[in-house]
């Protein structure tokens, strides 16, 4: 077994059954099977829904606990991000943003978990995600806007007519490319921690194999400098969540007050 | 490494979907209930901050208005103590006025009284005197004068000491 197959075997996810199959228009049939990572990104809905449901609800002790420490959360997420890209529209958005924080909170901090899988790790969930981030930014557009506002102030105003057309097709790629770094960004360095924590471990057993002393004396640094990156990846898993909701609201703020 | 890139549309739209269901599950349970809570904290200690600053303002007031009124009280508790201090005065000077113009009336009153009693007085040791001295006149004549004669030897007498006063006194 190579470090290649390594890390496929943890990284991959693997299907459990393929019995769900789905017609979805032009995408033909989608095979909507469950896997290990569903199972995962299911439970992470699950710990958020009771968490959160338990936090607001209750006036039990706990519950005030908790309740004191996603406050300060949801207070950064709409004091700090929303109402300065936002204004007054904040509230409108709260909920989405709020969902999109813990959501991606939890799956980051669920895949450090063992016998859990890195949900954001995965580019087709960080896609998804990046899909819903797009779909927020027209359906913000059009909204706040209107439909041929929100299409002609696509491109900045003051260009000259002759270069509309260009800047057009710039600009809606630009929006394509937006969502698509975003997408990038959070499987890309979820990934990463991932990766150097299981290359870490590995050099045991790529040193054991020159020999048993080497990889031995290798134990204590391999597990001290993979702690240190786990370690690291629980910092990443807040910074990534706070990135990814930052940027969105910062696409969708664009879309809101295009000036 | 191939196959974590291997397009999986299915999970892409497990994930899209989870997510929408998990926005309005959380909308209508959890975010609800939090920013309710949350803005009922903040609007409570928004009005208590108004409620300090404007209990602050009028402390202020309060305290101008006292102030105002104490230079006031003072002011005129200045003005009743001169005015005291000038009707003092004035109750001394006249009482004195008239304890000096009774004194006054009782000294000529007085003075008055003991010339009248003086001049009583004269006037009864003239007539002592004069009786006396008929006394030792009848006694140095050895006879008996009548009244009508001691009457007028008695006024005589006394021009000759009128007269005689008179001369002296000059």
């Amino acid at each position: 077994m190579n470090f290649e197959h390594i890390l496929a075997h943890h990284l991959v996810d693997h299907k459990t059954s393929h019995k769900i199959v789905a017609t979805l228009g032009p995408l033909g049939s989608v095979d909507m099977g469950l896997s290990p990572l569903l199972r995962t990104m299911w439970i992470a809905c699950v710990l958020a829904i009771v968490a959160l449901t338990f936090a607001a609800r209750s006036e039990s002790s706990l519950a005030r606990v908790m309740r004191s420490m996603f406050e300060p959360l949801a207070l950064f997420v709409r004091d700090d991000i929303l109402k300065p890209i936002f204004g007054h529209h904040a509230g409108f958005y709260l909920p989405y943003f709020l969902t999109l924080f813990f959501f991606l909170l939890t799956c980051n901090l669920l895949g450090l978990v063992p016998h859990m899988s890195g949900v954001t790790a995965n580019p087709w969930v960080t896609a998804g995600m990046a899909i819903c981030t797009f779909g927020l930014i027209q359906f913000a557009g059009v909204k706040e806007q209107g439909l041929v506002s929100y299409v002609v102030h696509i491109v900045p105003g003051g260009v000259p007519l002759i270069l509309w057309p260009l800047l057009f097709v710039i600009e809606v790629f630009g929006m394509f490319a937006k969502c698509i770094s975003l997408c990038i960004r959070l499987f890309a360095n979820m990934l990463a921690g991932h990766v150097v924590s299981l290359a870490f471990l590995c050099m045991i057993f790529i040193f054991a194999e020159m020999s048993k002393a080497f990889g031995t004396t290798m134990i204590i640094p391999s597990v001290g400098l993979a702690l240190f990156i786990y370690t690291m990846d629980v910092l990443v898993s807040f910074l990534q969540a706070y990135i990814f909701t930052f940027l969105t609201a910062l696409f969708v703020g664009g879309a809101v007050h295009p000036h | 490494m191939g196959d974590l890139l291997a397009p999986d549309i299915g999970l892409t739209v497990w994930t899209i979907v989870t997510f929408l269901c998990l926005v309005g599950i959380l909308k209508a349970f959890a975010w609800g209930p939090l920013l309710k809570s949350v803005e009922a904290r903040e609007a409570r200690l928004k009005a208590d901050r108004e409620g300090a600053e404007k209990a602050r303002a009028e402390a202020e007031r309060i305290q101008k208005e006292l102030e105002a009124q104490m230079a006031g009280v003072q002011a005129k508790s200045k003005e009743l103590l001169a005015a005291a201090m000038r009707d003092g005065e004035a109750l001394r000077a006249r009482l004195k006025a008239e304890a000096e113009a009774d004194a006054a009336a009782i000294k000529a009153k007085t003075t008055h009284e003991l010339a009248a009693e003086k001049d009583k007085l004269v006037g009864d040791l003239r007539k002592e005197v004069a009786s006396l001295s008929v006394i030792a006149a009848e006694k140095l004549l050895r006879k008996s004068v009548d009244a009508g004669v001691q009457k007028s030897v008695l006024d005589g007498f006394f021009r000759d000491l009128d007269s005689t006063k008179k001369a002296g006194s000059n």
